[in-house]
């Protein structure tokens, strides 16, 4: 099994492509292999509680595990309590420790 | 270390570079020794079924005399030993399942994604 | 420190027109911090990162002159990310692709930057560690 890590700077609101880039880190999920997401810069917005996104609500759902840059939180004023459930703030340090275990880092 | 080369997006520098910039950089970095592979999603799938150059622009008097050739690319790319992939979906989502593929060219679902990232050590997303 | 890993960065934006190169900054930045040795080729626009003639520039809008503005510019976060690797012990590259910048006339660079093409990037990402692509849009 692998280790995947994607680094998801498209949103679904003005990136369509975000829709298969969500179900390919599902399928890889179901596939048995360790999969997350770190949303960075817009890449957050969906990670708003009352936010519209049936494909990202969808990887919720699907039990990916989602992480949401600080920084790009800070520069949109998204706290911690205005997060859908499930999402965990996190730093860059997640794609360095994933690079430095040998992970698949992968932006999209 | 095997890297797949993904490009989901088309046409931005073809018209300037008179190539894609990636195709560009697989086929130097396979010069060089790279075991590589391409996977063309998205928008790139029309690079897939390409079979004429690019047309030449022209802006006032000047005329471009070497417009992109893709298919000779892709062709290039492949003779070298980079295998070329197309997402099945995003081609038929554009209308362009009934088109022909370049030769050579392997079609592969988006399903079929999994497997082709797990038969690589990295995947360079452009 | 000889025992750190070497991590290689691809990267194609140019300053200042992209969230994408603060993001890319803040990575190296994460990743000498994590005692990674770093290595970065620069392909395309982000062969203007290390240019050396950026300059900065007040801000009317702001009402601040050039020295309040204290404007960015990614050349100076360049030679920071240097100067990070090196009180550290680590080891901090930066390569250029040569056709890129002659296309764009970006050839003056900050010291420490240096010229090469893709098989440099095939080497870098060969030797090191492991390897992350930012692509453009």
């Amino acid at each position: 099994m692998s280790d995947y890590l994607f680094i998801q700077s498209q949103d679904p609101f003005t990136e369509v492509r975000t829709e298969h880039q969500f179900a390919l880190a599902g399928q890889l999920y179901d596939a048995g292999h360790n999969v997350r997401l770190l949303l960075v810069q817009n890449g957050v917005t969906p990670a708003h509680k009352g936010a519209r996104s049936v494909h990202f609500d969808k990887l919720l759902k699907w039990g990916v595990p989602v992480l949401a840059d600080n920084f790009s939180l800070k520069q949109r004023q998204i706290l911690e309590k205005d997060l859908k459930e499930n999402i965990a703030s996190s730093s860059l340090d997640t794609v360095i420790d994933a690079l430095l275990d040998g992970e698949k880092v992968i932006w999209n | 270390m095997k890297a797949l080369q993904v490009i989901d997006q088309a046409f931005r520098t073809t018209t300037e570079e008179q190539d894609d910039t990636i195709l560009w950089l697989t086929q130097s970095m396979r010069g060089a020794g790279g075991h590589l592979t391409v996977l063309l999603s998205g928008h790139a799938v029309y690079y897939a079924t390409q079979h004429q150059t690019q047309p030449a622009l022209t802006i006032a008097g000047w005329a471009q005399t070497q417009p992109a050739n893709l298919p000779r690319d892709i062709g290039n790319l492949l003779h070298s030993g980079v295998p070329v992939f197309a997402v099945t979906e995003d081609l038929e989502e554009r209308g362009l399942d009934r088109q022909i593929l370049l030769d050579g060219v392997q079609a592969v679902s988006r399903q079929g994604l999994v497997n082709l990232y797990e038969s690589v050590d990295q995947i360079w997303q452009w | 420190m000889s025992n750190s890993k070497t991590l290689t960065f691809a990267f194609m934006d140019p300053p200042f027109e992209s969230e994408r190169t603060v993001t890319f900054f803040r990575l190296l930045d994460a990743a000498l911090e994590k005692n990674a040795n770093v290595r970065v080729f620069a392909y395309e626009g982000a062969v203007a990162l290390s240019f050396s003639k950026q300059a900065p520039h007040g801000n009317a809008v702001h009402g601040l002159n050039r020295e309040e503005e204290a404007h960015p510019l990614s050349k100076d976060w360049v030679a920071a990310l240097q100067q990070k690797a090196t009180g550290k012990g680590l080891t901090f590259e930066w390569i250029n692709c040569g056709l890129c910048v002659d296309e764009r006339g970006v050839n003056d660079v900050i010291d420490g930057c240096g010229r090469g093409g893709p098989p440099d990037l095939w080497r870098y990402a060969s030797k090191a560690f492991n390897t992350l692509t930012i692509g453009t849009r």
